[in-house]
């Protein structure tokens, strides 16, 4: 039987006292039991920053790369092996800055795996820096008139992109986060699940309170139509007094790896080297 | 050598220049040896572009700079190249003479028409070439059958009418250097350097292939996507360098054989996974195709200047293997080894080939064998005592750690970019730092083990010449004129540079006259590693850096020079 202390990790944990990663850490280790997954059916792939670090905190199998790069590394593990249960952890620095390019492009692919990008405005390993998510205006200690540039809206993004599965958590709701992140890795495609991440030291604006006072569930009275492409759109753009989270979009596409003939039958690495087809392909040249 | 004559067919880009050339190099090579270059601009239409075949009756590995036959397209490829020609060269040109050359005009376009289409001008052309050169038409017409065997018979028969139309305006013009067409068998295959290196990669089990398009590793790329049909391999375009890298690194950690290729520009963007792999000790192999120039430089012509680059590139120092061959059949081999190499120490391997190997057609006479296994160097829980207690980066005497793959069983894989424990967590005690920086260093002596020595030809010489990769053909030419002029030299030719063979290196140069290094870049690299790495000091270099192929009477006279 999976249990929450199947997924426990000895690895000591570096975050600080209260970070909203505790969270999320929480909700993945509830959806993994509930997905009743053992940890050796499980690969995390993350990039570089304190969301990042989640598969250390966890019990899987885990590949903590470089920043930004995470999402290229779980497409050619699925290339390779396209069986592979694949949650990507990540931050906002890590995911739309540095690695905006691949967030665009898996989506694009429609890459199956599912994305969880912890967003808290902030650039946290490096102390405190804005990150491609902060606010408008935002005053931090890099940025000492106020950030000058627009919020990315990965939401947005996403949703225009063609993303089958985009929707948005909270670290201070983890039984709604769970239930998210088990309905991203049910869904056969990209998923994105931005996560609002309250960051104790570095963000003294969005905290837990200020989200609490703001979050409503967007499915809870079923007025939103999931597969409502504009009014999805729609509701990824409310910033503000009222905040929506939950499902904002879904929609069943074909993925990355059903699209690739040769792996129709079975993974890449389940294949068995031939000598005669090799000499066949050489002798034709 | 009896029978050594050079064609070049010259025009516009999108004049069908290389169709024409490939025609020619596939007729002569019913009983010649072939080899042929391919040079052109970076552009889509326009610009001067060339093609030039060399063909003989002895394995040549290097084009000539003399030009026997001048195929001209345009009016601009008779200024551009009349000066290149030796004396009793014939120009075949549309109309019109060249300046105190012989010029032979053939209505390429009327006589195409002629022929039922004007898009078979370049048949014209090579019917008149092959005709001047003594070919039965028999043979160009299996060819020209054998090419168009995909296409209607109605386009294979306008070709063979436009090849005889061809055939036939040369009548009566005689040409030197015709020669009797005896034997019809082909000799060996012709191929390109980059196919070589994509059917290397087949033969090293290469399942995954990413990349970005950049000249001239792409069609490295094309090739290997051509055998997804008949081979397990998946390639995927990736949106940049450092995705491509990247997902190789994935594919691999995943446990499929993978690579990239990509030239000078992409492998810095891949520099950062370069040391990805070397710190998650994952296999990968990426191509390195050099071209010229920082930046963008010149991006379809050729030079050997990322040797320095490759081995020191990323912060840190870490094992890798890197290789660079000479001949379309050390590459299919070298490919090959790379990938098993890289899987069994568990270290990035580069291969370095250039524009001019890549783009160059060569005559490879021995077929090329497939292995009869691959070897793989991967563990599973039935290799272990307790697969829960698994540690990807557990200390050996090697340096090498069983590696096990994610999500194969009970043993978990915890791999990290940051420096880590044994158990691929995270760490920075400085006894971990240490201990893993060991582990990783200690893979070097059995590294070098795996290393071939330079090849000597005629080694015991006292001048030697000394180059890597794809410059051996020019350079071992170019041996061969010293000596018929008296000269007593040879030539050392590396193709397996890192970790670099001290010992046999020592040995091969100590007591030379003269160590000439023959390199395509300002600063001779291979000499500056040579001095680094043994002591011994090179008295002199040739060096060629605009961009285009040695010629081996270039490396003669630099020599010559010298003396």
């Amino acid at each position: 039987m999976v249990s929450i202390k199947t997924y426990e990790s000895d690895y000591e944990n570096q975050w600080c006292p209260g970070c909203g990663n505790f969270g999320i850490l929480s909700a993945i280790k509830d959806a993994l039991v509930k997905l009743d997954l053992t940890p050796d059916k499980v690969l995390i792939i993350s990039g570089i920053g304190q969301a990042a670090k989640t598969p250390h905190f966890l019990k899987c199998n885990t590949f903590h790369g470089l920043h930004g790069r995470a999402l290229p590394v779980a497409t050619g593990a699925k290339m390779a092996n396209h069986r592979l249960n694949i949650l990507v952890n990540s931050g906002d620095g890590d995911c739309y800055g540095e690695g905006g390019n691949h967030f665009m492009h898996a989506i694009r692919r429609n890459l199956d795996i599912t994305l969880l990008a912890h967003n808290n405005k902030v650039y946290g390993l490096t102390k405190g820096q804005a990150s491609p998510t902060a606010d408008l205006g935002m005053v931090t200690k890099q940025q000492q008139a106020g950030v000058t540039s627009e919020s990315f809206n990965p939401l947005a993004v996403a949703i225009s992109l063609g993303a089958g599965f985009v929707a948005r958590g909270f670290a201070g709701n983890t039984e709604h986060l769970s239930n998210l992140i088990q309905a991203g890795f049910r869904h056969k495609g990209f998923s994105l699940i931005d996560i609002l991440q309250p960051c104790v030291s570095f963000n003294s604006v969005n905290t837990y309170d200020w989200y609490k006072k703001r979050v409503y569930d967007l499915n809870a009275k079923a007025k939103h139509r999931t597969e409502d492409f504009t009014a999805a759109i729609t509701a990824a753009r409310v910033w503000g007094d009222k905040i929506p989270i939950g499902i904002f979009y879904r929609k069943e596409i074909p993925t990355f790896t059903d699209q690739i003939p040769a792996l129709k039958k079975r993974p890449l690495i389940a294949k068995v080297y031939s000598q005669k087809r090799l000499q066949a392909l050489l002798s034709e040249q | 050598m009896k029978i050594d004559i050079s064609i070049k067919i010259g025009g516009e880009a999108g004049q069908g220049i290389q169709t024409v050339g490939q025609l020619l190099a596939l007729v002569c090579q019913a009983g010649m040896y072939v080899m042929a270059v391919n040079d052109f601009e970076s552009r889509i239409r326009g610009g001067r572009s060339f093609f030039q075949v060399r063909i003989s009756d002895r394995p040549v590995q290097a084009p000539d700079h003399r030009i026997h036959l001048l195929v001209a397209m345009d009016d601009k490829t008779v200024q551009t190249h009349a000066a290149e020609m030796v004396p009793g060269g014939i120009i075949l040109m549309e109309k019109g003479a060249g300046p105190n050359k012989k010029a032979v005009s053939v209505p390429f376009i009327e006589l195409a028409k002629q022929a039922g289409a004007r898009i078979t001008s370049n048949t014209v052309a090579v019917g008149a070439c092959l005709a001047l050169l003594g070919a039965p038409f028999s043979i160009m017409k299996r060819i020209l059958s054998e090419q168009f065997s995909q296409k209607s018979r109605d386009i294979l028969e306008k070709n063979i009418k436009a090849a005889e139309l061809g055939f036939g305006a040369v009548k009566g013009t005689s040409f030197k250097w015709a020669f009797s067409w005896k034997k019809t068998r082909p000799r060996g295959i012709l191929m390109e350097g980059s196919k070589a290196v994509a059917l290397g990669a087949m033969a090293g089990d290469c399942r995954v292939g990413a990349f970005y398009p950049m000249s001239p590793a792409t069609s490295i790329m094309a090739h290997l996507a051509s055998f997804a049909g008949q081979c397990p391999v998946v390639v995927e375009q990736a949106e940049d360098e450092i995705a491509a890298v990247n997902m190789v690194i994935g594919a691999a950690f995943a446990g499929a054989r993978a690579m990239t290729a990509t030239s000078g520009g992409g492998f810095s963007l891949m520099v950062e996974g370069l040391g990805l792999a070397a710190i998650t000790e994952t296999p990968i192999v990426i191509v390195n195709a050099q071209r010229p120039g920082p930046a963008t430089g010149l991006p379809t012509r050729t030079a050997q200047a990322d040797l320095h680059f490759v081995i020191r590139a990323s912060q840190d120092e870490f094992p890798r293997f890197v290789f660079a061959p000479g001949t379309p059949e050390e590459a299919y081999d070298m490919t090959a080894r790379a990938f098993n190499l890289s899987e069994k120490y568990q270290v990035p391997a580069i291969v370095l080939v250039d524009q001019y190997f890549n783009d160059s057609l060569f005559t490879i006479e021995k077929p090329l064998a497939a292995p009869r296994n691959i070897e793989r160097s991967i563990v599973g829980d039935k290799d272990m005592k307790d697969p829960g207690a698994y540690q990807r980066f557990a200390i050996t005497p090697s340096g090498v750690s069983p590696r096990a793959l994610p999500c194969k069983g009970k043993a978990l894989v915890v791999v990290s970019s940051d420096e880590h424990r044994e158990d691929g967590h995270i760490s920075e005690t400085i006894s971990d730092r240490v201990r893993m920086v060991d582990k990783r260093q200690a893979k070097w002596p059995a590294m070098l083990s795996e290393m071939r020595p330079p090849q000597g030809y005629h080694g015991d010489s006292d001048i030697l010449l000394i180059g890597w990769g794809s410059t051996k053909g020019a350079i071992q030419e170019a041996v061969d004129g010293l000596r018929e002029k008296g000269l007593d030299a040879g030539s050392l030719h590396f193709t397996d540079l890192w970790p670099f063979p001290d010992s046999a290196v020592k040995t091969a140069l100590q007591k030379k006259k003269k160590i000439i290094m023959v390199e395509q870049n300002t600063t001779a690299q291979l000499g500056q590693l040579i001095r680094q790495q043994t002591g011994l000091d090179f008295s002199g270099a040739i060096l060629k850096y605009d961009g285009r192929p040695f010629y081996p009477k270039e490396i003669i006279e630099g020599v010559q020079k010298k003396m």
